[in-house]
């Protein structure tokens, strides 16, 4: 599959995943937003990647829509109404159902639509001069999804901030740590991908089987009440027992060597 | 019914009723007997009037490290049991598992892995020693995360809780990180003194009315099993739940005559 708007790459068992129009910092347009569907489709099937990392190319991560695509093109967000409408979107990983990790390095600016890779992706690092703005309510824009998912997994008045002040303000990277929105600074920024490559192999040394039951359990925590997910969780809990993996880790531990985890693709089959 | 535990140590000092995990030589790691001695124990201090507020903590270097799986192999009935009760979402290991009434506040002494997180996950409030960390190695030994991390999710910014269930063994969270994220509320330098700070926080939980804490303590966990507007009406139907009750007059009347209140006194099962 080739891309116009977005890059992959490969790099041991990370797949990376870049927004690459830079020129216009990132902004989805159409095409680029078919892109994603197929991307994380692509990646999440390729048996070589074990970890996705998302970032973005040039100074920005992602700054949402293209709105000079909306303003000029004569659709406009037209183009959108039947699948937002129906909430049948497939530009995030969460959006597309994808198993593996997902980590999104932000690389720049973060604004607007760009929330939607925050708010659907596990883990969540920054280069130190990353900002977050949400401008939506200041270009005549209602903030929705991309906040319904954020104020569920970080403290919400700094979300309601974020998309009432809308453009006259700036989120910093070390804000959004202490939010805990991310996990990690990475100064000097340049230093951002490597971070990143690393992270994505650590996790990459774990279970591929355990960590897709795992990602099912917590974001399935976000759907229902406490007593509903425990008993939801549970089923991915017992979903391991009797998989080769469950015995092994243990084993490997004891005899102080690296897991052989069972092929992730083989057992999709 | 005190002092016949062998996994655990169940102390009371003054209104504070104390539950230790006492195997320090394994990292305090819950076998088959721990098991029902924890579910014994809960027990015993929710429905002792004499206790007031429970504090959880660790004997030696670790607070709780979860499943002593080594055990648990050779004893293929306990196995059995937690495997039907784990299936079932019906575990008696924490507080939140037993419906317990009283405050609980979890003291995190060392070492908090894997399974020790439902003791985090499951206490209204955790302190921790400065020298103590938070890991979650599930699946780096090809086990899921899932009951510690839902409740986790609900209560501290998600993102932290998924990163430590997806890098597993590979990373440790401190407790200055855990305070920052909001996971715990207090830092406790030099961790020694941890014990001595539990229990002047529980003294002062403790000079609040026994039953506005636990009609407020099932408004507030109810809030975490349905949507807002749900939460709030049936979170109405306990704030009137006091009407009438002695305590209700007696706080006001005490505040305005600036002594100590006279509470009504509970035991934990009403």
């Amino acid at each position: 599959m080739t891309y116009e708007h977005l890059r992959l790459e490969h790099h041991g068992p990370v797949g990376w995943l870049f927004n690459n129009r830079p020129e216009q910092l990132n902004a989805m347009n159409a095409s680029m937003r078919e892109e994603f569907a197929d991307a994380w489709i692509e990646l999440d099937r390729d048996p070589a990647v074990r970890v996705i990392v998302h970032t973005g190319e040039g100074r920005a991560f992602q700054t949402g829509v293209d709105v000079t695509e909306i303003a000029t093109d004569g659709v406009g967000m037209q183009r959108y109404r039947q699948s937002v409408e129906d909430f049948d979107l497939h530009f995030t990983a969460w959006h597309q159902h994808v198993s593996k990790p997902v980590i999104t390095a932000v690389n720049g600016i973060c604004c607007g639509g760009g929330f939607h890779w925050v708010a659907d992706a596990d883990i969540v690092i920054a280069a130190s001069d990353a900002t977050f703005f949400d401008p939506h309510v200041s270009i005549g824009q209602v903030v929705a999804l991309e906040a319904i998912g954020l104020i569920r997994k970080m403290p919400v008045e700094a979300v309601m901030r974020m998309a009432l002040v809308g453009r006259y303000e700036r989120m910093t990277a070390a804000r959004a740590y202490e939010l805990g929105m991310i996990s990690q600074i990475v100064d000097p920024p340049e230093r951002l991908r490597e971070e990143a490559q690393a992270l994505g192999e650590t996790v990459a040394r774990n279970s591929p089987a355990a960590m897709a039951a795992t990602k099912r359990a917590l974001w399935g925590a976000l759907e229902t009440g406490l007593t509903d997910a425990c008993r939801a969780g549970a089923q991915e809990l017992v979903s391991l027992w009797g998989h080769p993996d469950q015995d092994e880790g243990p084993r490997a531990f004891a005899e102080r060597r690296a897991p052989r985890w069972v092929d992730p693709t083989s057992d999709r089959a | 019914m005190t002092g016949d535990y062998t996994r655990l140590r169940v102390e009371r000092h003054g209104p504070v009723g104390w539950l230790i995990f006492d195997r320090p030589d394994v990292g305090n790691a819950l076998d088959a007997v721990m098991f029902d001695e924890l579910e014994r124990a809960w027990r015993e201090l929710d429905d002792d009037p004499t206790v007031r507020v429970i504090i959880n903590t660790g004997e030696g270097g670790a607070f709780q490290t979860g499943l002593d799986l080594a055990q648990l192999a050779d004893d293929p009935d306990a196995l059995r049991t937690h495997a039907r009760r784990t299936r079932d979402a019906e575990l008696c290991l924490t507080a939140w598992h037993l419906d317990v009434t009283k405050p609980v506040v979890a003291a995190v002494n060392g070492t908090c892995a894997g399974g020790g997180l439902h003791f985090v996950a499951d206490a209204d409030i955790v302190i921790a020693a400065s020298d103590a960390t938070f890991v979650d190695p599930h699946v780096s030994v090809g086990q899921v995360t899932a009951f510690e991390g839902i409740a986790l999710v609900r209560r501290s910014p998600m993102e932290s809780i998924l990163r430590m269930a997806l890098v597993g063994r590979y990373e440790r969270m401190t407790a200055a990180r855990a305070y920052q994220l909001g996971l715990i509320s207090q830092v406790v330098d030099p961790p020694e003194r941890l014990r001595a700070e539990a229990q002047a926080l529980a003294e002062t939980v403790a000079r609040t009315s026994p039953a506005a804490m636990a009609a407020t303590h099932r408004a507030l966990w109810g809030a975490l099993e349905t949507g807002l507007t749900d939460a709030s009406r049936r979170g109405a139907h306990e704030l009137m739940s006091l009407w009438g009750h002695p305590d209700q007059d007696e706080g006001p009347r005490a505040f305005a005559e600036q002594r100590a209140p006279r509470w009504a006194t509970t035991s934990g099962t009403p």
